[in-house]
C-alpha cells in the first residue's frame, strides 16, 4: 500500500491537471447526445448576467396541479423559452410548484418574461361586421366579444408556405371546432376573425372563403415573401402551446447585467488567491516543512475541486465560490490537527517517523467527527434549500470530501517521502528544540513502529 | 497549571454580557414592528431591488427617494455606490402586478414604439391554397413596414446591446418614465430583483426549520459519537450561543446602521453551526481520551487539562477560516460581504463557546449528576489548585 499512494496521487493529480487546463474535453453524456458533454467551467447567472424567473403553477377551478401537471407546464414554458432563439436556457423545476426559467447574458428580457409568463387563454374570436378593425397587439375585451370556441380546440399547428412560397401559418381544428368554424366562415366570407391570447390579439385575418375540413391557413400573399417570419414563429407557438392547463404567477425575477456579473466573478477570484496566498504563508511560517507539505496538498486539493466542478458540473455562483474559499480555510484544519498532534508526540520522545504516524492516527478520530458535522448541515442546506443555498451546499461537500482526501493521504504519503531523506530531519524545521527531537527510532522500537495505519 | 474550569463562571457571564443585548435588539423587531432590530431584504420582505444609473451623473440619492415619493413610492430606500450607481429599493412595488400586458407575443420589430404600427399583415384564411383572386379588405395598410423578407429572419431579432432592458411597462416602467422625466435618460441598469411575499414567507419558515433540523443533526450525531448526551446537549448549547450571537449581532448592525439580512443569511448560520462544532469535537476527543487514560481523576481535572492541551489547535484551525473569510470580506466585493461577516461572526463566537462553554457546561453537568448520586464527595472539595 505504501507504492501504491504516491502513485495513485501522481495520477488523480495528473487526471485533474488535464481536466482543469486541457481544452475541448468531452465527456460522455448520460442523455447520449452524440460527441458528448464538453468540459466546461459554468458560472452561474449572478456571474454572468442574465435573467432568472421564479413562477409558482396556480390551481385552476380549484384543482391543485400534481408533479406530473407542473412538469407539463414546464416542457410548454421549455418550448416558449426556446422559440424566441436565446441561448442556453434553463428551465427547471423546483419544489413542488415552482418553475425556474434561467436564460444567461439576455438584453431582452422584458420580451421573455412576458412570453413566458402568458397564463395563455387563447380563444378564436369572431370580428363581428361593422366594428372596427382589429389589429395585431390590440387589447380586446372579451366582454362584448363571444369566442367562438377556445384554443383547446387546436390539434396541431405549423409554418408552411402560401401559393407563391412566402410564408404562411397552418393549423388544425378538432371535430367540434373544425364544425363550428366551417358554420361561421361559410355566412361571414370577408370579415374578420382574432386569434385572442389572453385578450391581447395574436393574429386577425379575414375570411377569404368557407374553411371546411378544420384545416386553415392564415397567408399575406400581397406582401413578397408571405408573413414575416418572426410572426409566423410567434402564431405557431401560440396556437401549440397557447393555453397552459395551469396558470402561472411569476413570484421573484432576477436581473442582473453581464459587467456586474463579470466584476463580481474577478473579485472573488481575487479574494479566493488572496486567501489560498494567505493560508500557504500562515502554514509555512507557523508548521515549516510540514507546513510546506500541506501548503502542496492545499493547491493540490484546489486543483482537484475545480476539476470536479467542471466534470460534474457544478453551476459556480457567488455563493459557490464563497463556499469554495471557506472550504480552502477548513481544509488544512486537518493537517493543523495531525501536526499539532506530531509535535506533541515528539515531545513525549517519539521518533520523526513514529510521531507523524501517531499524528495521523489519533487526530483521525477528531477529523473524521468534524467533518461529518460539517457534512450533515451542508447536506441538510442541500437537501432543502433554495437554489442559491443548494449551490453553495455542494461546492461545501465536494469541498469536505476532497479535503480528507488531500489533507490526510496525500499529505501523509508526501510526508513519509520527504521525512525519508536526511535534509528534512532537522528540529527546527518541524517547530520541536533540539532536545525534543529523535530523528530516527531507536532500534528496538523501530521493529514495534509503524503504527497501524489508516 | 492555569486553571480554566475554576473560571467558568467568569465565562457563563461574559457570554451572557454579549447574547444579552443581541436578543434585546432581536426582540426590538417584532416590537417596534421591523423599524428597529433585524433588517431583512427583499428577500424576506418581498419588493424590488434595482441598481441603476443616469447619464448625468450629478443625481444624487436623496433627489431619486424625494422623486420617488412623488411617484407613489414613498417607503423607498436609495443608496449611491462608489461606482455612482443608484441602489434603489422598493418595498410596496411587485413587479408581479403587471398591468395587462400591451403585447403577449414578444414584439417583433424593436423599433416599433406603439404595438399598432407593427400590426400583422392583411392575412388571409382561405382552406386551399388557391391564391387569392383580389388584394383581399387589409386590417392593417401599414403591413408592408413590418415585414421582412422571410429569408433573412435574422433582421428582425432585436438587436443584442450588453446592457439587460430597462423595464418600460408595467408599475416599473411607469416609475422608469417618471424618473427620466426629471432626471434625463437612465444610462445603464446593472441588476434588477423583483420578490413577491409567496417567496419571502417560504424562506423564513425554511430557515427556522433548516436552523432546527441542523442543530438536531449535531446532537445526534455527537450523541452517537461520544455515548453519551451530556456531549451531545453541551455542543448544542454552545451552537445556539452562537445562533443566538449572530442573530444578535446582526439585529444591531441592523438598527445602528441598517445591515440587512438577505436569502444566504440561513446558509450561513447553517455552516456556522457545522463549523463551530469543529473545536467542541477537538476538545471532547482530548476529554474522552484522557478520561480512559487517568481515570481516577477528578473530572474537572481532567477536562482542565484537554482544554490547555488542544487550546492552541482550536485557535489556530479556527484563525486559517478567519483568514480566508477576511479575504472575502476585503476583497470579495459587496454581494457576499454580510453572508461572509455572519461567516465570520459565528465562527469567532463558535471558537470561543467551544472552549469556554461547552466544556466548562460538561463539567457542571457531570459533577451535578455526581453529587446526585452521592457516589463521591463534592469535587470541588479535593480538586487541588494545579497538577
Amino acid at each position: 500500500m505504501r507504492r501504491a499512494g504516491p502513485i495513485l496521487i501522481a495520477i488523480v493529480g495528473l487526471l485533474a491537471l488535464a481536466v482543469d487546463f486541457l481544452p475541448g474535453l468531452t465527456v460522455p453524456d448520460l442523455q447520449g447526445t452524440s460527441g458528448g458533454r464538453v468540459i466546461e467551467t459554468k458560472l452561474g447567472l449572478d456571474l454572468r448576467g442574465g435573467l432568472r424567473v421564479e413562477y409558482r403553477v396556480d390551481a385552476r377551478d380549484g384543482k391543485q396541479p400534481s408533479l406530473a401537471d407542473v412538469n407539463v407546464v414546464k416542457g410548454i414554458i421549455e418550448r416558449r423559452v426556446n422559440s424566441t432563439g436565446v441561448s442556453e436556457p434553463q428551465v427547471l423545476t423546483a419544489g413542488t410548484d415552482r418553475i425556474v426559467v434561467e436564460v444567461p447574458g439576455v438584453s431582452n428580457t422584458d420580451e421573455i418574461r412576458k412570453l413566458v409568463g402568458q397564463t395563455g387563454a387563447l380563444y378564436f374570436v369572431p370580428i363581428p361586421k361593422g366594428t372596427a378593425t382589429v389589429q395585431t397587439g390590440q387589447v380586446l375585451d372579451l366582454t362584448k366579444f363571444t369566442p367562438l370556441f377556445g384554443g383547446e380546440q387546436v390539434s396541431s399547428a405549423n409554418p408552411g408556405s402560401d401559393s407563391h412560397g412566402g410564408l404562411a401559418v397552418n393549423f388544425n381544428l378538432k371535430a367540434d371546432g373544425a364544425a363550428k368554424f366551417s358554420a361561421y366562415t361559410a355566412a361571414h366570407v370577408g370579415e374578420q376573425f382574432a386569434i385572442v391570447l389572453d385578450s391581447t390579439v395574436i393574429s386577425a385575418p379575414s375570411i377569404q372563403s368557407a374553411i371546411t375540413g378544420g384545416t386553415v391557413q392564415i397567408t399575406n400573399e400581397q406582401n413578397i415573401g408571405g408573413l414575416p417570419r418572426a410572426e409566423v414563429d410567434n402564431v405557431v407557438n401560440v396556437l401549440r402551446f397557447g393555453s397552459l392547463p395551469f396558470p402561472v404567477e411569476e413570484v421573484a425575477s432576477d436581473t442582473i447585467d453581464p459587467t456586474l456579473g463579470a466584476e463580481f466573478l474577478t473579485r472573488s477570484l481575487l479574494a479566493g488567491g488572496i486567501a489560498i496566498f494567505l493560508v500557504i504563508l500562515f502554514m509555512l511560517l507557523h508548521y515549516r516543512l510540514p507546513g510546506g507539505v500541506a501548503s502542496f496538498a492545499l493547491i493540490y486539493y484546489a486543483l482537484i475541486v475545480y476539476a470536479i466542478f467542471r466534470l460534474i458540473p457544478v453551476v459556480l455562483t457567488l455563493a459557490g465560490i464563497a463556499g469554495f474559499v471557506l472550504s480552502v480555510g477548513m481544509a488544512v484544519d486537518a493537517n493543523i490537527l495531525i501536526f499539532e498532534r506530531t509535535k506533541e508526540e515528539l515531545r513525549l520522545g517519539k521518533s520523526l517517523p513514529q510521531a507523524i504516524e501517531a499524528g495521523f492516527n489519533r487526530a483521525w478520530n477528531s477529523i473524521l467527527d468534524s467533518n461529518v458535522s460539517s457534512l450533515i448541515t451542508a447536506s441538510i442546506l442541500y437537501f432543502f434549500g433554495s437554489s442559491v443555498i443548494q449551490g453553495f451546499a455542494l461546492v461545501l461537500i465536494i469541498g469536505v470530501l476532497c479535503s480528507m482526501f488531500t489533507a490526510i493521504t496525500v499529505t501523509r504519503n508526501v510526508l513519509r517521502l520527504v521525512v525519508s531523506q536526511d535534509w528534512a530531519r532537522k528540529a527546527w524545521l518541524y517547530g520541536v528544540s533540539e532536545s525534543e527531537f529523535t530523528a530516527r527510532p531507536a532500534r528496538r522500537r523501530a521493529l514495534r513502529g509503524g503504527a497501524p495505519s489508516v | 497549571m492555569f486553571d480554566l474550569i475554576s473560571k467558568r463562571n467568569w465565562f457563563f457571564a461574559f457570554s451572557l454580557l454579549i447574547t444579552i443585548p443581541g436578543l434585546i435588539f432581536i426582540l426590538l423587531t417584532p416590537i417596534t414592528g421591523g423599524k428597529d432590530g433585524l433588517k431583512f431584504s427583499i428577500d424576506y420582505t418581498g419588493g424590488t431591488e434595482w441598481t441603476i444609473k443616469f447619464k448625468n451623473p450629478d443625481v444624487t440619492a436623496d433627489q431619486v427617494r424625494s422623486a420617488l415619493a412623488d411617484l407613489g413610492q414613498p417607503e423607498s430606500t436609495v443608496t449611491r455606490t462608489g461606482s455612482g450607481f443608484l441602489e434603489i429599493r422598493l418595498t410596496k412595488l411587485d413587479l408581479r402586478e403587471q398591468a395587462p400586458l400591451p403585447s403577449a407575443a414578444p414584439s417583433t420589430s424593436p423599433g416599433a414604439g406603439s404595438p399598432g404600427a407593427s400590426a400583422s399583415a392583411g392575412a388571409s384564411a382561405t382552406p386551399s391554397p388557391t391564391p387569392s383572386p383580389s388584394p383581399s379588405p387589409t386590417p392593417s395598410p401599414t403591413a408592408a413596414t413590418s415585414a421582412s423578407p422571410g429569408a433573412s429572419p435574422s433582421a428582425s431579432e432585436p438587436p443584442v446591446s450588453n446592457n439587460t432592458e430597462i423595464p418600460r411597462t408595467g408599475p416599473l416602467g411607469e416609475i422608469v418614465t417618471g424618473l427620466e422625466a426629471r432626471f434625463g435618460p437612465i444610462d445603464q441598469q446593472l441588476s434588477l430583483s423583483s420578490i413577491g411575499a409567496i417567496v419571502s414567507s417560504d424562506l423564513i419558515q425554511q430557515a427556522v426549520v433548516l436552523i432546527f433540523v441542523g442543530a438536531l443533526g449535531i446532537l445526534g450525531w455527537i450523541t452517537l459519537r461520544f455515548r453519551d448526551v451530556k456531549f451531545g446537549v453541551t455542543a448544542l448549547v454552545a451552537l445556539l450561543h452562537d445562533v443566538i450571537v449572530v442573530i444578535g449581532i446582526f439585529a444591531i448592525l441592523g438598527t445602528l446602521f441598517d445591515v440587512q439580512i438577505d436569502g444566504l443569511f440561513v446558509t450561513a448560520m447553517l455552516t456556522v453551526i457545522g463549523f463551530s462544532v469543529h473545536d467542541t469535537i477537538v476538545v471532547f476527543d482530548r476529554i474522552r481520551e484522557n478520561r480512559a487514560r487517568h481515570a481516577g481523576e477528578p473530572f474537572a481535572e481532567i477536562v482542565n487539562h484537554s482544554l490547555l492541551q488542544t487550546f492552541g489547535r482550536s485557535i489556530t484551525t479556527s484563525f486559517t477560516v478567519v483568514l480566508t473569510l477576511t479575504a472575502l470580506l476585503l476583497f470579495g466585493g459587496s454581494a457576499t460581504q454580510e453572508f461572509v461577516l455572519a461567516l465570520l461572526i459565528g465562527i469567532v463566537s463558535g471558537t470561543y463557546s467551544s472552549i469556554f462553554n461547552a466544556s466548562p457546561l460538561l463539567v457542571v453537568w457531570t459533577e451535578w449528576e455526581e453529587q446526585r448520586k452521592g457516589r463521591v464527595a463534592p469535587p470541588r472539595a479535593t480538586r487541588p489548585a494545579s497538577a
